[in-house]
This record gives structure tokens, C-alpha cells and sequence, in this order.
């Protein structure tokens, strides 16, 4: 809209999930570590320990080179990233939490100090000093944390700032605290998680199993902290029903290996708590595994969530602003669009202006053969489909802004995925399946059978000539359906799938699966 | 083709805080920033002449090791410091800013694994250096163009963001983000001028450092005198002639000002080239008495460096004065906000002092 697109192949919100993922797995190691090596040298130096005490010496070289190094750069990086493929929301952001962020930076320039002075300060500092230095350092991260923490959760929620625009009202929006809950359990799980990676290459000795226990206690206590502020989160994340989360048609799938992962961790995670003594490499590198995937898990979902939004309610993620919906109604998109290659005029090269089109309101969130990629659905459409298709985006799945273009520019866009689609799509040969597959290029892309939009109920009962003609009758029942244009071929798979589903009862109790029959 | 530039518009939120604050805090921490900068490309191009030198000069290896050890602490400062004025920056000129990232996606993006690789290899060199044995200079110096390159990116996007005239044809030739700015002819002098500079100020840095260790170590001490001394004199002069360059290399409207057009600017270029030219004779003096203070060379160290921070502000407003159209910007003063900022920032700053003075005076 007001700023160029970066053409990415793989898509910017891959590449921003690549980036965030690899900084948040390291960055709250980097609070939570801070007061583990803190809290850990203290009770060495109580106990009188030496062993301990070079455990904790060792690992705070490793805290050190993990955390400063990559951790606070890929911090810089995810910003780089976002401005990149969201320049709008950044800027948004830097308007309206600029002082949020130079906040955060106070404790930032505070906290890398203090890593720096805690680590050159071992054999230097008097004990006292050394361990008020790493106290310093946790509260200032923590700190940095709990800053951030308001800025990325107005993201999703910005609350009341919709209408009244105070920075404290979207700072401390609705999921402000069960989201610091939850990073604070994440800081600590890390904490204990790391230290027990370490820990496997320790020499056996007494202070390799106490640390081995302590850490697992780490690990489980964040589990449990976790758990709680997830179930607080999902009461409180207002997009969070079954029937959002079958708009999105992956989601259900995701959030239910994020339940089964969690548990999977708790259970892993007894066993250096029980059998210290045995615990190994392969148990951390299993752990650390399961513990990537629930994080990635969880981040997935809250990014799905955030669809098709970047500032819930105000910036959807093509970078216009929901207030500005109106001028596009009324003047189409072109006229509002900056970055149009004025090479590509829409009467002599319809084509290639469309492609301008899909460069700046569908690429953000699509690519043509990677993530989200369209050109596997266009190979199922001939024209009419995807001209019918293209005014009703928003009743699509997978929560997209509407399509406001003139007929002219639909047009054009259509042209521009017709240049993307290849050779028409084979379909499975056996009849279930190709039934199945007819279903989901059409029906299945804006109802599932069971959970969003349901239909098995509407449709229960109807005879196969019932069906067909309600097919032609669709846009009658309401403008967010296209009109049912297949060939007749197609037409008949379709037919096969919805008599099946006529005849056939409920089988899983609504809500359960909302996305598994349409995929 | 040459298309009409393309200027977004400015943000629908107002501005948090009147510009004129804002541009105080860019100038401010940008110049923190190009202190930091300077330690830090200085440091591992003077280490590195040292090290080529350490059969010649005694001591030489020496001096190369301790600045070696100090560089992930330089890293550190560049990096922290430079994300304060990335903010201002954003906030001020966040619509070229955000346009010219774009456009140069790649090479802006490849700023961060750049910079992590480097960092390592600081660390690498400052922990484990000595272990290194003959891969310890080309590692050093890997890590040292790694550096300069991630100037040299920076210097791109300062450049291209003032020159919306340059858009389109960049952006829509590779909308995939594979642009440089090099067809601009300001890119290399500015760089290099930004370059010559590092090393300039980071031999000042280094001969300050030798005189607070003449007590423990007056060979060493004296050593970093000499070397960053002449670091400092004769880069200047070799700046004299890159600025030149740089200079004739600016837009002709740009330029016009500098040379008479504008009271403001003729007067800073002017007191710029007379503050070079006194470094570089007193940099010279000292070098030859050892016993003569730094405080002379330091101060007019810091008053060219402002000044040329001034100077590039100068025809940064200039050249975008054209785009930035005459509508007033709205603002909404957080107030509040902008206390806190300022008392933990306060507060940040003695937490800090109070954490290295415990360790300065713990010694060794
Ligand atoms: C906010 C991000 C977003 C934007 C912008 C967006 N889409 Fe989508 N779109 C999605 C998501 C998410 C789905 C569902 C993907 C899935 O099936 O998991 C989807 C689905 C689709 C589908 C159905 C096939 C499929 O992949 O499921 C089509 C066709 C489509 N989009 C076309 C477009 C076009 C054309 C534009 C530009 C006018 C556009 N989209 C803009 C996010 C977006
Ligand atoms: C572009 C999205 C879209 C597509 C494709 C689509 N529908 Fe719909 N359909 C809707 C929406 C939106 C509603 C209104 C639902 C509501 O109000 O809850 C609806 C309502 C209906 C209804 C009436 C409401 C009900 O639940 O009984 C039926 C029946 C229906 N669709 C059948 C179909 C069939 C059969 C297909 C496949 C040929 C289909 N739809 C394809 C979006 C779509
Ligand atoms: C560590 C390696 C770095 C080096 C060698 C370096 C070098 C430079 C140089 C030479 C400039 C001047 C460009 C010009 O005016 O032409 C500059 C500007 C700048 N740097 Fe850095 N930089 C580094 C890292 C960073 C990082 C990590 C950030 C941000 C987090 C950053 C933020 C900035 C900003 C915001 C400016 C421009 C300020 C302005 O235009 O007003 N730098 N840097």
C-alpha cells in the first residue's frame, strides 16, 4: 500500500517465523539463565562447593557467548525482519510505543553490561559484589522482558487502545499479564533446559546429579507454571473459540500436538529428576526437541491467530489500515496502491498489472509454490471459479482482508493467477477420494463438515437431485457464496461427497476436529 | 526511464514527542554510536598492522593481543548503541527509512548473520587467540572486512533513503530486494571517509588507553601511544582528501550550499576542514613529544567528529527537504513517558558506572 513489497520466494512470514523462533528460544534462556547461574552460584558459594561453582563458571561462558552473541542479535534481526516484510507495522509501532522501546533499551544497555562485568568479574569482584551484579542483570532482563511483552501483545490485542488511543491501555491490554506468565515460565523452563544440555557433558560426579535434579525441577516447575498461563491465555484471547480456530484450517491440528507435547515434556523431564544418575544425551536431546516443538507450536498458533491482522483491528497485513477500507469500496485498490509499476498499464497488459495487484495486497501472506502457496488450488479453477472466488476472500478460511478492486481490476488479477496456474490438477482416481479432493477445492475452502460453518446438518437428509440444484442455487443464499461453476465432471465428484455426508450422521462431536475432514 | 519518485505518506499515528527532541536523541546517540564504531573497526585494523609488525616492533603482538581481547566489548557497545538512534531514526525519517530497507532487502538483511559471524570471530579471537597460532591474523582479518562490509551496507541504506528519485527504477527492475545503491557516486567516498575515520579516531582511542596504562606497563603504554597517534595523523590526512572527494560527489543543490549557498553549512564545512587540519598537526606534535598531553588532541578529536555529524545531518535535511513536503506533522507528546524514558536512562547510566568501576578498581 504505502510501502514497496519485498517479493520474498519463500514468503516474509516464513522468513519472520524462522528469525522470531531461533530469537525467542534464545532470548528468554537469557532471562531465565541470568537467574539461574545467579541463584545457582549462590548456593554454591553457601555450600561451599567448588565443584558447583565451576559448573556455574562454565556455564556462564556458554550463557555468555549463547545469549550475547545470538541472542541479543537475532533481537536486532527480528526487527530488521519485521520493518522488512511489515514496514507499516513498524512504523505504527515506533508512533505509537516509541517510548516503550527506548524503555526496553534502558535495561537492554543495563543488562548487557551486566553480563559483560558478571563474566569478567569472576576472579575480580569480592563474592558479594559478583552475585549483586547478577541479580542486576536478571531484573533488568526480566525487566526488558515484561517491556517488550506490552508491545507484542498490543499486537494481538490492543484493547482499548482501538478506541482510546493511550499507550497504557494497549501496553496493559487483555493478554499482557497471562502472557508475561507464560514467557516467565518459558524463561525458566530454558534455563533448565539448557543447563541440563550442559550438564550431560559433566564429569560424574555428586555435583553433576544434584545439578541434573535441580535443573529437571527448573523444567517441570516452568511446566506447570506454563500450563497454568496457557489455560489463563486461552480464557482471556478473545479470537480463541473452536469456531475462529476452525478458520484456520491447520490450527486445530497444531493446538492439540501442543497439549500432547507439553505432556510429553513433563514426562521426559522426570526422568533426570528421578534418575539423575542416568540422565544422557540422548534425553536432553530429546527434550530440547520436544521442547523446540511445543515453542514453535505455541508461537505458530499465536501467529495464525493474529490473522488477518498485523495490529489487531486497525493494520491488516497488507499495511492498510482498516479505517482506510472505505476509500478502497469506493475507489478501488489501484488508486490507493503507491508501488505500481507504471510499466505495466492495466489496458495494454492486463496480466502484468494484476501482478502488481497480487505484489502488494495478496504476497504478504502468499507465495506461489512455497508456504501458503496458490498455484497447487488455481490448477483445480478455470476462470469463472476464481472470478467468482475473488470478491469473496474474506468468507475464505484462513481470515484474509476483503478484496475491494474494481470489476477491471479483478480482471486483471484473475489474469495474473491464470499466468500462475499450470496445468490443470490430476485428481485422484479412486472415487472416495477424488470426491473428497472436489470437496475441498470448493465447499471445503469456507465450510468444514462438522466444526466451521458446518454443513452436515444443513444438508442432512437431501437426495442427490436436492443437492444439485441447491448447487445452483448457492449465491442465493447469500452473497459470501460464489456461484457453483465446475465442470460436470468435477460437478459429480462434488455431488458423490455431499450425499455421503447427507446420508452419514455426525460421527465426532462437533468442535473436536474442525479442520481434519476438509484436509 | 525516469519515473516520478514515490514518497509514502507519513504515519496516520501522530508523533510521540516533538521532532525537535527526536532529532536531538539521533544526533546524540548516533554520534555514541560512531564512537563505539570506531573503537571497534579501529581496534581490528590497528591490531591487525600490529600483528603484521610484531617481527619488526617489539611489544607489537602484545599491544595486538590486549586490543583483540577488548573487541567483543567494542561489538557490544556498537551494537547497543546503535539500536537508540535506529529508533529516533524510524521515528523521524521512518518513510524513506522503511522504503530504502525494501528496496535493499537483501543486503540490509544480511546485516544481522554478518554480524553475528563477526561477533563470533571477536570472541574467538579475544578468548582463544593465542591457540590460534598462524590462523590468528587472517581470522582477525576476515573479521575486520566483515566489519567494514557491514559499513559499507550501512552507508547504502543512508544513502539510498535520501534519494526517492532512485526508487523506482532499483525497486521495480528487482522487487526482490538484490539492490545496492552503488550507482550512487556519494556511496564509496562516504564510505571510505566513514572508514578512514574509524581507524583515525580508533588510534586516538588507543593512545588515550596507552596513557591510563603508563603505570603498569610503560613499554606497552608507549607503544599505543605511537601507533594510534599516527593512526590518527596521517588517516586524517588521508580523510582530507576522501572528503574532498566525498564533497564533489554530493548532489549539485547539496553541494551549492556547502560552497557558499547557505551561511549554515559553508560555516560548518569550514570549521570542519580547519578542525581536520589542527588534528592533524597536533597529532603530530604529540607524537613526537611524549610527554605532551592528549587533552588538546582529544578535544578537537571531538569537536571535528561533532561537526561532521552536524554536516551530514545538514545535507540529510536538505536533500529530503524537497520530499518531506511543507504539512506539519502531527504530534501527541507522551509526556509521561518521556520522564520514565529519562530517569532509567539516568538511572541505566550510573547502575552501569557504579558495575565498571567495581571492576576497573578490582584489577587484575
Ligand atoms: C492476511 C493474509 C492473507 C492475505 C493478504 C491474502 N490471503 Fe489468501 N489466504 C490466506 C490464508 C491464511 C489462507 C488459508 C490457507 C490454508 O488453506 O491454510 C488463504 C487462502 C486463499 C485461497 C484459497 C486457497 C488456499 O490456499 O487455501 C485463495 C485462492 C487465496 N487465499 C487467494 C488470495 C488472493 C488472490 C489474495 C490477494 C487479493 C489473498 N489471498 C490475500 C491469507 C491471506
Ligand atoms: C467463499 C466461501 C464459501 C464457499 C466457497 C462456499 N460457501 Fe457456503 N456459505 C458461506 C458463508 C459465508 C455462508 C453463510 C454462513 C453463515 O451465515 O454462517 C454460507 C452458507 C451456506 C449454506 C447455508 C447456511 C447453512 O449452514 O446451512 C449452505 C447450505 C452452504 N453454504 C453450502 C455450501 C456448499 C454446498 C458449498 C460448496 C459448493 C459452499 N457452501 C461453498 C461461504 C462459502
Ligand atoms: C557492528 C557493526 C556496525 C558498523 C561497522 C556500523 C557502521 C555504521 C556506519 C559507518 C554508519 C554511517 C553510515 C552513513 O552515514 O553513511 C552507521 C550508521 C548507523 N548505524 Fe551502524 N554499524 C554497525 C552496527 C549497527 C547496528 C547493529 C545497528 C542497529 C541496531 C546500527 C545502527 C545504525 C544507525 C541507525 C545508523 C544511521 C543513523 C543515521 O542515519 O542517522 N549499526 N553505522
Amino acid at each position: 500500500m504505502n510501502y514497496p513489497v519485498w517479493e520474498l520466494a519463500m514468503g516474509g512470514g516464513a522468513l519472520i517465523a524462522v528469525v522470531s523462533i531461533l530469537h525467542v528460544f534464545v532470548s528468554h534462556f537469557a532471562v531465565g539463565g541470568g537467574l539461574w547461574l545467579v541463584v545457582t552460584e549462590s548456593v554454591a558459594r553457601r555450600r561451599r562447593d567448588a565443584q558447583l561453582l565451576d559448573v556455574v563458571r562454565a556455564h556462564s561462558r556458554f550463557f555468555l557467548l549463547l545469549t550475547l552473541v545470538f541472542g541479543a542479535i537475532t533481537g536486532v534481526g527480528i526487527w530488521f525482519t519485521i520493518a522488512l516484510v511489515s514496514p507499516s507495522a513498524v512504523s505504527a509501532l515506533i508512533h505509537a510505543y516509541l517510548w516503550g522501546w527506548a524503555i526496553e533499551w534502558t535495561f537492554f544497555v543495563i543488562e548487557i553490561a551486566a553480563a559483560m562485568v558478571y563474566w569478567y568479574g569472576w576472579d575480580r569482584l569480592d563474592r558479594r559484589v559478583h552475585l549483586v551484579v547478577g541479580w542486576i542483570y536478571f531484573v533488568a532482563a526480566w525487566a526488558s522482558l515484561a517491556v517488550i511483552n506490552g508491545i507484542v501483545t498490543f499486537m494481538l490485542t490492543p484493547g482499548e487502545w482501538l478506541e482510546n488511543r493511550s499507550f497504557w491501555a494497549g501496553f496493559f491490554n487483555p493478554t499482557y499479564f497471562p502472557s508475561l506468565t507464560a514467557r516467565t515460565a518459558l524463561a525458566l523452563g530454558q534455563a533448565g533446559l539448557f543447563a541440563l544440555i550442559t550438564a550431560t557433558a559433566l564429569p560424574r560426579t555428586t555435583a553433576r546429579a544434584w545439578c541434573v535434579r535441580w535443573n529437571a525441577a527448573w523444567v517441570l516447575a516452568a511446566l506447570l507454571l506454563g500450563s497454568a498461563a496457557g489455560i489463563w491465555y486461552r480464557g482471556v484471547f478473545p479470537g480463541w473459540s473452536d469456531a475462529v480456530l476452525g478458520a484456520i484450517p491447520i490450527l486445530p491440528l497444531v493446538a492439540r500436538w501442543l497439549v500432547v507435547g507439553v505432556a510429553a515434556m513433563i514426562l521426559l523431564a522426570l526422568w533426570p529428576l528421578l534418575l539423575p544418575a542416568r540422565w544422557n544425551r540422548l534425553g536432553a536431546a530429546l527434550l530440547a526437541t520436544a521442547g523446540l516443538l511445543v515453542f514453535a507450536a505455541g508461537e505458530w498458533t499465536r501467529e495464525a491467530g493474529r490473522k488477518p491482522y498485523t495490529i489487531h483491528g486497525y493494520l491488516y497485513s497488507t499495511g492498510l489500515r482498516v479505517e482506510q477500507e472505505e476509500h478502497l469500496v469506493a475507489d478501488g485498490v489501484a488508486a490507493h496502491t503507491k508501488w505500481l509499476d507504471p510499466r505495466a498499464r492495466p489496458a495494454e497488459n492486463p496480466a502484468a498489472f494484476g501482478g502488481e495487484l497480487y505484489r502488494n495486497h495478496c504476497a504478504c501472506c502468499h507465495t506461489r509454490d512455497g508456504y501458503n502457496g496458490l498455484r497447487p488450488w488455481l490448477a483445480h479453477w478455470d476462470d469463472a471459479t476464481v472470478r467468482n472466488l475473488l470478491p469473496r476472500l474474506q468468507h475464505v478460511r484462513g481470515l484474509m482482508p476483503a478484496w475491494h478492486g474494481t470489476p477491471a481490476e479483478t480482471e486483471a488479477l484473475a489474469a495474473h493467477l491464470r499466468t500462475m496456474r499450470s496445468a490443470a490438477a490430476a485428481m485422484p482416481t479412486a472415487p472416495a477420494a477424488a470426491a473428497r479432493e472436489a470437496w475441498r477445492v470448493s465447499c471445503g475452502l469456507c465450510h468444514t463438515t462438522d466444526g466451521f460453518r458446518p454443513l452436515r446438518e444443513s444438508l442432512s437428509g437431501l437426495s442427490r437431485a436436492e443437492l444439485s440444484a441447491l448447487l445452483d442455487t448457492l449465491h442465493e443464499l447469500t452473497d459470501a457464496m460464489p456461484p457453483y461453476a465446475a465442470a460436470p465432471a468435477q460437478r459429480q465428484r462434488l455431488l458423490d461427497q455431499l450425499v455421503a455426508l447427507a446420508a452419514a450422521p455426525a460421527v465426532a462431536p462437533v468442535g473436536a476436529a474442525p479442520g481434519g475432514d476438509a484436509r | 526511464m525516469n519515473p516520478t519518485p514515490i514518497v509514502p505518506t507519513p504515519d496516520a499515528l501522530p508523533l510521540p514527542a516533538p521532532a525537535a527532541l527526536l532529532h536531538v536523541l539521533l544526533l546524540l546517540t548516533f554520534t555514541l554510536h560512531l564512537v563505539a564504531m570506531n573503537a571497534l573497526v579501529g581496534g581490528a585494523v590497528l591490531a591487525l598492522w600490529l600483528r603484521g609488525r610484531a617481527g619488526a616492533v617489539r611489544g607489537a603482538a602484545d599491544v595486538a593481543g590486549r586490543i583483540g581481547k577488548a573487541l567483543p566489548v567494542c561489538v557490544a557497545a556498537t551494537v547497543t548503541l546503535g539500536v537508540a538512534p535506529l529508533l529516533f531514526l524510524q521515528a523521524l525519517h521512518g518513510r524513506f527509512f522503511f522504503a530504502a530497507s525494501v528496496i535493499m532487502a537483501w543486503p540490509w538483511f544480511s546485516l544481522i548473520p554478518l554480524l553475528i559471524v563477526a561477533y563470533y570471530g571477536a570472541y574467538l579471537e579475544s578468548f582463544r587467540g593465542a591457540r590460534l597460532a598462524g590462523w590468528r591474523a587472517p581470522l582477525l582479518a576476515a573479521t575486520a572486512a566483515i566489519f567494514a562490509l557491514i559499513a559499507l551496507i550501512q552507508v547504502n541504506n543512508a544513502t539510498l533513503l535520501l534519494r526517492p528519485d532512485r526508487w523506482p527504477t532499483l525497486y521495480f527492475g528487482n522487487p526482490r530486494g538484490a539492490n545496492w545503491n552503488l550507482g550512487d557516486p556519494q556511496v564509496v567516498p562516504r564510505w571510505l571517509h566513514a572508514l578512514s575515520g574509524a581507524v583515525a579516531i580508533g588510534g586516538l582511542l588507543l593512545a588515550l588507553w596507552g596513557k591510563a596504562r603508563r603505570g603498569s606497563d610503560p613499554e606497552g603504554a608507549r607503544l599505543m601511544r605511537r601507533v594510534g597517534l599516527g593512526a590518527l595523523g596521517w588517516l586524517t590526512m588521508a580523510n582530507v582528501a576522501v572528503g574532498l572527494w566525498f564533497l564533489l560527489a554530493l548532489e549539485r543543490d547539496v553541494l551549492r550550499r556547502f560552497m557558499g549557498g547557505s551561511g549554515h553549512a559553508t560555516g560548518l564545512l569550514a570549521l570542519g576542514v580547519v578542525s581536520a587540519l589542527a588534528l592533524i598537526a597536533l597529532a603530530a606534535r604529540a607524537r613526537r613529544r611524549d610527554q605532551a598531553s592528549l587533552t588538546p588532541v582529544t578535544v578537537v578529536a571531538a569537536l571535528t567528529m561533532i561537526v561532521m555529524v552536524l554536516t551530514r545531518d545538514f545535507a540529510r535535511q536538505t536533500q529530503l527537504a524537497e520530499h518531506v513536503g511543507s504539512l506539519p506533522v502531527a504530534v501527541a507528546t507522551q509526556s509521561v513517558n518521556i520522564a520514565l524514558f529519562a530517569l532509567l536512562l539516568v538511572a541505566a547510566i550510573a547502575i552501569v558506572w557504579w558495575m565498571v568501576r567495581r571492576l576497573a578498581r578490582a584489577g587484575r
